[in-house]
């Protein structure tokens, strides 16, 4: 006998026997004790349940908004690859006087520690958020 | 009660086939897209945009929002189309978005506001899919208990812990199997089958006067 709460495999065939993917003696048998088992009964009932779940249709305009904020950051992208090829000449100068600014502040102003953890705290925040995107766009091996 | 009869053994080959030549089809648009062809971008999202917004508006029970949820899943594909490649299905790639765009957005509205304004909106929302779903030939009577038992139903899943109540939405409402599910959770098949149980237990617990 097939009792879905004492067997080890029971999520296996309720939700087998609710899609109804497992193959015809399975579900006969599942059938038929689902006719004697209320317990039984009132998970594989679940699933009709589950239907009264209607959803409203999506809004006319949905793809209208959704290209629109495309062609938005489109033109964004476009405009910010434009401005880093005009600094490219001078990029290299750009970041040496940013060293030398960075060593000289650092050698003569002393950071407080406290300004110095929150900075710390704030990367670390900055690279999980990085790491969590580039890991939920990356596609996922089958 | 009448039950959806059994498929026969062609017509399940012939659906596998269908879903296998989806599958090859939803990859080969992206790879379009990557190539700068937004025609297949289009395509993509005339396939996908409806379950894609019915999942998030059963995760966050809001129009508005699974919608704005919604656009920023496609943005997102859009962003990430010079890097993909086709090493997933699209659908379980595109349902982890999804999945985490909602759970982040159930997460910081939890965080702002509590269930106040969400219980509020979804509240209004629910008249307004009532009307909208209601057959013209039903009795006042009978739309009411309708009404009562979609708000029943809503409830149950809503009452859900949100990685359980995403797993149901995907299994019942979207057809995805274990294996997806577990890649858009990150979890193991059985800790999906297993979870699955809790959930569908706990649900005919809170359905039981419906029976």
């Amino acid at each position: 006998m097939i009792c879905l709460s004492k067997n080890e495999q029971g999520a296996e065939l309720l939700a087998g026997y609710l899609s109804r993917t497992l193959d015809a003696p399975r579900m006969a048998e599942l059938g038929r004790h689902i006719q004697e088992c209320a317990d039984c009964r009132g998970l594989a009932s679940v699933w009709e349940r589950l239907d009264e779940f209607a959803v409203p249709e999506v809004s006319p305009g949905f793809d209208a908004r959704l290209y629109a904020r495309i062609a938005s950051e489109d033109a964004r992208v476009s405009w910010l690859s434009w401005r880093r090829w005009l600094w490219r000449p001078i990029a290299p100068l750009a970041a040496a006087a940013a060293v030398v600014a960075l060593v000289l502040g650092f050698l003569h102003v002393p950071g407080t520690p406290h300004s110095a953890k929150q900075a710390s705290k704030v990367e670390i925040e900055q690279v999980a958020q990085a790491v969590d995107d580039l890991d939920l766009l990356t596609p996922i091996d089958r | 009660m009448s039950k959806p009869t059994q498929p026969s053994p062609e017509t399940r080959v012939n659906e596998n086939m269908e879903a296998i030549v989806a599958l090859e089809r939803d990859a080969q648009l992206m790879l379009n897209v990557r190539e700068g062809d937004d025609t297949s971008f289009g395509f993509l999202l005339e396939r996908h945009r409806g379950p894609v917004v019915h999942f998030l508006y059963r995760m966050v029970q809001n129009q508005a929002v699974s919608e704005e949820l919604a656009q920023e899943v496609f943005l997102r594909v859009y962003r990430s189309r010079e890097t993909y490649e086709p090493t997933a299905k699209f659908t379980t790639w595109l349902f982890r978005i999804a999945t985490h765009v909602a759970l982040n957005s159930i997460r910081d509205r939890k965080k702002e506001k509590g269930h106040e304004s969400l219980d509020e909106s979804s509240d209004e929302m629910l008249g307004g899919l009532e009307r909208q779903v209601a057959d013209r030939q039903l009795t006042i009577e009978q739309e009411m208990v309708r009404d009562v038992k979609l708000r029943e139903v809503r409830q149950a899943i809503e009452a859900l812990p949100a990685k359980q109540r995403a797993a149901v939405l995907m299994h019942k409402y979207e057809g995805l199997d274990y294996a997806q599910i577990a890649k858009v959770l990150s979890c193991s098949e059985s800790a999906i089958k297993s979870l699955l149980f809790r959930a569908y237990e706990t649900l005919r617990d809170r359905l039981a006067h419906m029976a």
